[in-house]
């Protein structure tokens, strides 16, 4: 597959200085859009598993000067009824008024929210994972207790940002592709050079009696020796890029990011990048050297 | 006719040989070498020596005729057949075509190396003939550092590592002194005692008469009869040498030439 063997002074080449910071950029772009991609994929499963089962109850707020605590309200206790007789909820607790004001608190600032406020009383519900509950019948149930309650599964919201994540992590992806497209793109013209740079030693080697082979590993073993530098470059560079985004990201405290840490298997993975940067590099090189110099006598 | 080259080292057969679009440097040549035959290629420049000599080593095909090498016609080898074949022919180039970023040693070595020679047998054939040729002090010396004598012994060297059954030689004593000149012929000799067909084009006349061996002529690309070679009826060498002692050929060299 490679030869260490120098015949050929492809060390020289002004490509050879050029190759591994060509293959340091793609490892980067490479690790940054796969740390993405990992980062995605794990929002989208946290995100899932813990909206999928909740349920909230809106009850609208009483105008004027009407307004009971929500503990008290006829219309929350109708709607707390339906839930707790439903088959499928094992949980249905009134959200405290203070609560619904701490989530408010990060739009409107602290002390924006006041108790004068009209705030709907909301109900936090939770069905059984394995029980097969209706929405429907649910929902048909707490409107007939009063028409103006709302219930949300969450459902419609979170299907709507999975195919939002969805497609960048298809983006990612093809940004991945890309990158491999024209990493190897980069080597067959980096190769094709080096073979029109010293194709008068290859005329030597093959007059001398060298097979196709014999070159072609020398090219891959240059490939992969370049590769592994430009990885390596590519993900000491990466690594920090992707630790500082997490960091940033952990920063926010919206709530709405979501968590940008890696696991270990995804950092193993990220760190396979180069190797594999490198594998395609030496693949690229061999097989561009065989199918050119086919065409020599 | 059959193409039948099989008792040959080396046949042409009504070859000819154009670069290009050009008129062709090599016009019906037809000859046939025998095993462990030994001839001089003599002819003004620009006869068409060094094609002859490409079209032997594989470097080039002929744009017509046949050409047969160890008994294998060369149109209907496969490419990859063809490093084989490479391995059993020594060249010695005349622009040498040595590798500059190799030593002297390397360069040599590289044929052994190729064909994928041991390291430690390596080491001991190349620092005794490179001994012999006399850069056994120049054996780890870069090659733009030797001179040009120097580099063309590395080059015959190159060529003669592997004992090869045919040795094409271009010009391989035009820059050396009259002493070496003849010390590398008499490595030559050495070879073909053992076996190895030698064709060495020069334009040296005195070395050519001194070792008397017979010349294959080429002028303004179609090889001539030649007057030391006796007959050329295009025999093969088994009838050739029952003849021997008639005084029928003494050179191991069947030539068909068709002047025009």
């Amino acid at each position: 597959m490679i030869s260490r063997r120098t015949d050929l002074p492809l060390d020289g080449d002004v490509l050879a200085g050029f190759l591994p910071w060509l293959i340091a950029f793609m490892v980067f772009l490479a690790v940054v859009a796969a740390a993405g991609m990992f980062i995605l994929h794990d929002a989208t499963a946290n995100w899932s598993a813990g909206l999928t089962h909740t349920l909230t109850v809106q009850v609208p707020p009483t105008k004027g000067d009407k307004a009971l605590p929500a503990a008290e309200d006829p219309r929350v206790l109708d709607a707390l009824k339906v839930l707790r007789t439903t088959t499928g909820i094992i949980r249905a607790d009134i959200v405290p008024q203070t609560k619904v004001l701490e989530l408010l608190e990060p739009w409107l600032g602290q002390g924006g929210a006041t108790e004068d406020l009209p705030l709907p009383y909301l109900i936090d519900a939770e069905a059984d994972p394995d029980a097969n509950f209706d929405m429907a019948t649910l929902r048909s149930r707490l409107t007939k207790a009063h028409p103006k309650i709302s219930v949300d599964n969450h459902r419609d919201w979170l299907d709507r940002l999975v195919g939002l994540i969805d497609a960048v992590e298809w983006i990612a992806r093809g940004v991945l592709l890309l990158i491999g497209l024209a990493t190897v793109g980069t080597v067959v013209f980096t190769t094709r050079t080096g073979l029109s740079v010293h194709r008068e030693t290859i005329e030597v080697l093959h007059l001398i009696g060298a097979r196709d082979d014999y070159v072609a590993k020398q090219f891959a073993w240059r490939a992969l020796t370049l590769g592994l530098r430009g990885g390596v470059i590519g993900l000491a560079l990466a690594v920090p890029t992707v630790l500082a985004i997490g960091y940033l990201a952990s920063g926010i405290e919206a709530g709405l990011l979501p968590d940008a840490s890696l696991g270990a298997i995804q950092w193993i993975s990220l760190a396979l990048i180069p190797i594999l940067a490198a594998a395609i590099a030496t693949l690229t090189a061999r097989i561009t050297v065989t199918r050119t110099l086919a065409s020599m006598l | 006719m059959v193409f039948d080259g099989s008792d040959y080292v080396v046949r042409f057969e009504n070859v000819g040989l154009r670069y290009g679009l050009g008129p062709e440097v090599l016009q019906d040549v037809s000859f046939s070498l025998a095993p462990a035959s030994y001839h001089f290629l003599v002819g003004p420049s620009g006869a068409g020596k060094s094609s002859l000599l490409r079209l032997m080593y594989l470097a080039m095909k002929p744009s017509r005729g046949l050409i047969s090498l160890f008994g294998r016609n060369m149109a209907t080898t496969p490419r990859e057949e063809l490093p084989g074949l490479r391995r059993r022919i020594g060249v010695v180039f005349q622009d040498y075509r040595l590798l500059n970023h190799l030593s002297a040693f390397d360069n040599v070595a590289l044929p052994l190396r190729v064909a994928g020679g041991r390291e430690r047998d390596i080491q001991k054939h190349v620092e005794e003939l490179l001994s012999w040729v006399g850069l056994g002090d120049h054996m780890n010396a870069s090659l733009p550092t030797l001179s040009g004598g120097q580099q063309q012994r590395v080059s015959i060297a190159r060529a003669v590592i592997t004992k090869p059954q045919l040795l094409l030689a271009d010009e391989p004593t035009g820059n050396v002194d009259d002493r070496i000149a003849l010390r590398l012929m008499h490595l030559f000799e050495e070879l073909n005692k053992l076996g190895t067909t030698i064709i060495t084009a020069t334009h040296n006349e005195s070395l050519v008469k001194r070792l008397g061996h017979p010349c294959l002529r080429l002028d303004n690309g179609r090889l001539l009869s030649d007057q030391s070679d006796g007959s050329a009826d295009g025999a093969p060498p088994s009838r050739r040498r029952r003849r021997k002692g008639k005084g029928d050929d003494q050179s191991g060299l069947s030539r068909r030439t068709e002047v025009g």
